[in-house]
């Protein structure tokens, strides 16, 4: 293609480096930016106020940084439920069941030791025991729902990314089914949201925020070492590599895919944990618990960003937190109308998939000789 | 398409000091030839001697750099192999272009111009039978491809290009996939193709005999440049396969004589299931001794790929049993065989037993990550495998600049020292060598044989798969011919004639006792 | 009874026309997992046509073209740029929820026109539905048209030595695609159910992908799917009709997923598929370049 006195093509690249994929994210973001200030402009609303709204609220208010990183530890530990599976080339994008599984769990374990949704406390066991019970159910809960695809993958061959989005559908409806009307976890409000866990099993704080942020940093820690040190690690990725030369080396074509999957789901539980069972102030599965399961695909797309570095995940699960808490605060600052903090994140999510596409290719220049 | 009477004998198509050059070297190198109608024409050449340029130029998907194409006198210029199809020429290729899960009749007129908006399948079902019975094909148009055997999607092939009205057929290495009766089937129908006006033009490597039975004329290719142009009448084997490769074809190793020791493998009554669910390997017996190679002769798709992967651990067996120094390992895995000292190299060099993007020290670690002596709780100490990939490099005379780089940069060559080099060093008592010296050049292919002789000498056993008579011959101490599945038999290279295991490969059982 | 047999049939149009839509899509080759987003568009956008303008057939020709240029953009990003299907289908359902909760969200309330006329005591898109069944089928096992779409979705690189534009035979068949997933929605929204409200579809997308795996890629077998999703989607909302103390009205909605996972598997055993091959067109979801 000619463009003035230089030929443009597209070349093939082998491989994007990090600095170059952060390069083109921080360009895709710019550009998201930009098209959401036509939001913006079109609620009559200067853009630049606007951003300055979301950025000040997400990372300098004393309301807006704890729901900043409360939300980016969600988005974390999703990444790091789809990073797991894509090193062996699977696509996990069930982090939505996985989670809503963990929570379930969660809330199953409180029930069972005596947390009703009534509001009376008859714990049956020690609130110091129950608590990380909460936690190892959720993580078993998430493991679960992620066996499914893992286990049909590994045995059957079966298609994981259908699987995964069928599971998000049943088990969106089977919170529906525990929350609402009547069902066992409704909360005493008979909102159609859970109950609220008693304060007792709320979930222990560390400098200021529950302890699940620092369990989540650990896990994307210890993910990061996983796969650059250990024998595991290697094994997951020879097979993401090549299915067949890993199985030539010993690797077994049957495990893996289960392996992966249960962690996924595992760390998707966590998540559900952290965000239903561990948000202070909220304790409960909420009534729009399934916005929450959308933010999950989040995951997908800081996993692919951070090139599937659960380290390199951290700042930019915190950016994503942030622009979605400091969406949703300046459309009631900035009154504007109802749903813009979820057209934003629309549009951003857009822009970044388009940008992927500079992660395969580049635009090369040359010039043109003169014709003689 | 010209409507010219076409006679027997007319040239139908010339090519005139066809070049065409790649970075580094002349694929084709002014090749001059004709084809006339009615012929069998074979174009015969090594692995590259320029024979697949040739064929992508001839059928389009390339543009020679300098030369010209003649097809019935007139010029003409492809850009396309829409193109090359107009102007008559079909192409039937190695891996087949068809799609598996439509019907035969559906994959003829694929893309056909004369198709029309709705199909009428009874009108081109009706013109197709025809073909076939002009030919003496017999296929049923219903079928749907994934159900037929090789040589019937070649034919279903075939039908494809003389259903777009190709004059000339270039056929892809038309025998290396088919077995031995489909070959008989698919020669029968080339003699009866050339009975009228058809030219064929077969693009063959190996498989000399046929080219002989069949063909009328042979133009010979090496190192990109035509080196002989004969009538097949007064050529010979050996005279082919000299101007093929240019000198004596048959050369002898030195001949490594140790002291056969005890049984490291033992196989018994092996029967095995390849990928299609046919039987492939039917009640096999034989045994591997300490310091002998054990050859295995065979074209392939006679069942030695299945042989190797059950012996490997990577498919599972009906029935026998399999036994490594008296130890039971017919149901072990993988992982289990390479613990217990069997080393495998397989064939697909590429996909199996290498990755691509992985670094060489990443590559040799696909045998070691298990060793105790390279893990500590679990971590892998990449610092002694690097040492390790380091010192495997200097052995074997890998051209690299070191253990970082990845393995997709390396030859195949060098790819294939890589994997032997990485194998071979943990000393496995039995090595199985699965077509180990394919589609290398003489010296890599020198360098590899020399490795398993060493192993020889050092007492490991070896299982030789190869489709080279000459090398299993000159290599092995006991040579057994497979042919669908069995054994024709066990016979001592010393005492062997060449002429007696080619006809066991062929399919003739050997009157003698195994040895 | 018979109303509820009715309103059975009307959501399993929404179903069928979402369903055929992706089938052919996905027969050319093309994932689209974001058929959520593109009925949301479809759905939100005729609303508001329709509501504005007080005309039906604005509102649908409105939904019809978002949905074909919704499509389009699908198309550019997986097979011009090559990009993960998957990713792109995500991308494209949550840039279409997004988007349509805000602007639709000052629309929050019933569409206050008079109802569409039933035939038959049927909503009249069942027959269409029905019509446009037929048509696929007619057009896949018929036409040479038909044959250049499967095979473009089986192996494009066959296809296009064999002379057929790979490109543009897909690029035609995700923009109809999305024709008709846009259609569905306005469907959905000017006649099943005309009241807006944030997130109205609840997930019909998603049954319709269902759907398609659950077809085996066929039309008639599509069609049969849809109504049963459609009953026991109006089951969820009567749930006293069956099981009642079993069922509750949202287990009832995890049925056709259930189902389809079920399918899934029996797709790959070797059982299946030494009968009946490979259901699924071979080169689906992934990005095809010219060599």
């Amino acid at each position: 293609m000619k463009l003035g006195n230089y030929q443009v093509k597209l070349e093939k690249k082998l491989r994007v480096g990090g600095w170059e994929a952060a390069g083109i994210s921080i360009l895709a973001i710019l550009i998201a930016l930009l098209l959401v200030s036509v939001i913006f402009l079109e609620a009559k609303v200067n853009p630049l106020d606007g951003f300055t709204s979301i950025f000040t609220y997400a990372f300098a208010d004393q309301f807006g940084v704890p729901l900043t990183i409360n939300r980016s530890i969600f988005i974390l530990l999703c990444t790091c439920a789809f990073i797991v599976p894509i090193k062996a080339g699977l696509w996990n994008i069930g982090m939505a069941g996985q989670l809503y599984g963990g929570a379930l769990a969660a809330f199953g374990v409180a029930y069972a030791f005596g947390a009703s949704p009534s509001g009376s406390q008859n714990l049956t066991l020690a609130p110091g025991l129950i608590i990380p019970l909460m936690m190892i159910g959720a993580a078993l809960g998430g493991a679960l729902v992620g066996a499914i695809p893992g286990f049909l993958k590994g045995r059957f061959n079966t298609n994981e990314i259908v699987v995964t989005m069928m599971l998000n559908s049943v088990a969106f409806w089977l919170v529906a089914f525990m929350i609402k009307d009547g069902g066992p976890f409704m909360g005493a409000g008979g909102e159609g949201e859970g109950f609220i866990l008693p304060p007792s099993l709320d979930a222990p704080q560390i400098l200021g925020g529950p302890y699940t942020i620092l369990l989540a940093l650990l896990l994307a820690g210890f993910l990061y070492f996983m796969f650059a040190r250990t024998k595991l690690g290697y094994q997951i990725k020879t097979y993401g590599q090549s299915p067949s030369a890993a199985k030539y080396a010993g690797i077994s074509p049957y495990n893996i895919p289960v392996l992966v999957f249960v962690i996924g789901g595992l760390l998707a539980g966590l998540a559900g944990y952290h965000l239903f069972a561990a948000n202070p102030g909220v304790y409960k599965i909420t009534q729009n618990y399934g916005d929450f399961g959308d933010l999950s695909f989040y995951g997908v797309i800081c996993g692919l960003i951070s090139l599937e570095n659960p380290l390199a995940a951290i700042p930019i699960a915190l950016l994503f937190g942030g622009l979605t808490s400091g969406a949703r605060f300046v459309q009631g600052e900035l009154q504007m109308g109802f749903g813009v903090d979820y057209a934003m994140l629309g549009i951003l999510m857009i822009t970044l998939v388009a940008f992927q596409f500079f992660y395969r290719n580049k635009i090369v220049w040359k010039k043109l000789e003169k014709e003689k | 398409m010209p409507m010219i009477e076409i006679k027997r004998g007319d040239t139908v198509l010339e090519a005139r000091g066809i070049t065409k050059r790649y970075p580094g070297v002349v694929a084709n190198d002014h090749i001059d030839f004709e084809i006339r109608a009615g012929e069998i024409h074979a174009i015969l050449g090594e692995n590259g001697a320029g024979k697949t340029t040739l064929m992508r130029i001839l059928f389009g998907l390339t543009q020679p750099d300098e030369g010209e194409i003649l097809i019935f006198g007139e010029k003409v210029n492809f850009r396309s192999p829409l193109d090359a199809i107009h102007l008559g020429i079909g192409m039937v290729h190695q891996n087949r272009k068809l799609i598996p899960a439509h019907s035969v009749l559906e994959n003829i007129i694929l893309g056909h111009p004369s198709a029309g908006r709705i199909m009428n399948l009874k009108r081109t079902g009706d013109e197709i039978t025809e073909l076939c019975n002009k030919y003496g094909f017999k296929i049923d148009l219903k079928a749907k491809v994934w159900q037929l055997s090789e040589g019937e999607k070649q034919v279903v092939e075939i039908l494809k290009a003389l259903y777009r009205g190709a004059k000339i057929l270039i056929l892809d290495e038309p025998t290396s996939a088919l077995a031995p009766p489909e070959v008989e089937k698919l020669l029968a129908s080339i003699k009866i193709m050339t009975g009228s006006d058809l030219a064929l033009v077969p693009f063959i490597t190996h498989k000399l005999p046929i080219v002989l039975s069949v063909s009328d004329r042979v133009t010979v290719l090496r190192h990109g440049k035509v080196t002989a142009r004969l009538e097949t009448k007064s050529a010979t084997e050996n005279s082919l396969a000299k101007e093929m490769v240019g000198r004596e074809v048959i050369f002898r190793l030195e001949r490594v004589d140790v002291e056969r020791g005890e049984p490291t493998l033992q196989v018994e009554g092996l029967s095995a299931l390849d990928d299609k669910g046919v039987l492939a390997l039917k009640s096999v017996s034989f045994s591997v001794h300490e310091g002998e190679i054990f050859g295995i002769a065979g074209v392939s798709g006679n069942g030695q790929q299945t042989l190797a992967e059950v012996l490997a651990g990577l498919r599972t067996l009906t029935e026998g049993k399999v036994t490594l120094g008296g130890l039971d390992i017919s149901h072990s895995s993988s992982l289990e065989r390479w613990q217990k000292g069997i080393g495998y190299i397989p064939s697909e060099r590429v996909d199996v037993g290498s990755i691509g993007d992985y670094s060489l020290t990443d590559n040799v670690m696909m045998n070691y990550y298990f060793d105790d002596e390279f893990i500590k709780w679990g971590i892998l100490d990449s610092n002694k495998i690097r040492k390790l990939t380091e010192g495997l490099i200097s052995e074997y005379d890998i051209a690299v600049p070191g253990p970082e780089t990845t393995a997709k940069s390396l030859s195949g060559g060098n790819l294939q020292k890589l994997i032997l080099a990485r194998v071979l060093s943990r000393k496995p008592r039995l090595i199985i060598a699965n077509l180990p010296t394919q589609g290398l050049d003489v010296g890599a292919t020198e360098f590899v044989q020399n490795k398993l002789l060493e192993a020889k000498k050092l007492g490991a056993g070896i299982l030789l798969i190869s489709e080279d008579l000459d090398e299993v011959l000159s290599l092995s101490d006991r040579v057994a011919p497979i042919y669908e599945g069995e054994f024709m038999g066990v016979v001592s290279t010393k005492q062997a004639r060449r002429e007696d295991i080619g006809a066991m490969m062929a399919g003739l059982k050997n009157k003698v006792a195994p040895v | 009874m018979l109303d509820f047999f009715a309103r059975s049939l009307n959501a399993s149009t929404i179903f069928t026309i979402a369903a055929l839509g992706e089938l052919i899509e996905q027969r050319s080759g093309i994932l689209n997992v974001g058929i959520e987003g593109v009925m949301l568009f479809g759905a939100t956008l005729g609303f508001i046509v329709a509501k504005t303008t007080g005309s039906y057939l604005l509102g649908f020709l409105v939904a019809i073209a978002i949905g074909g240029l919704i499509g389009l953009l699908h198309a550019f990003f997986s097979i011009t740029l090559g990009g993960n299907q998957v990713v792109n289908g995500m991308g494209i359902w949550i840039l279409g929820f997004g988007l349509t909760a805000y602007i639709g969200y000052p629309y929050t309330e019933p569409l206050g026109m008079d109802r569409i006329p039933e035939i038959g005591g049927l909503s009249p898109f069942f027959f269409l539905g029905i019509a446009l069944v037929i048509i696929t089928w007619w057009l896949f096992s018929k036409t040479t048209l038909g044959l250049k779409i499967r095979s473009v979705g089986e192996n494009p690189s066959v296809a296009e030595v064999s002379g057929i534009n790979v490109t543009a035979t897909r690029y035609v068949s995700v923009v109809t695609s999305g024709m008709l997933m846009g259609l569905a929605g306005a469907i959905y929204a000017l006649d099943y159910n005309p009241v807006w409200s944030i997130n109205f579809l609840l997930g019909w997308g998603f049954i319709a992908l269902a759907l398609v795996f659950f077809s085996l890629w066929n039309p008639f077998i599509l069609f049969g799917g849809s109504v049963l999703f459609g009953t026991l989607w109006q089951l969820s909302l009567n749930p006293q009709l069956v099981l009642p103390d079993i069922m509750s009205r949202y287990i009832w909605r995890t049925v056709p997923f259930v189902i389809t996972i079920g399918v899934l598997v029996l797709m790959s055993t070797k059982w299946f598929s030494s009968r009946w091959g490979a259901a699924k067109p071979e080169a689906l979801g992934l990005p095809y370049e010219k060599e």
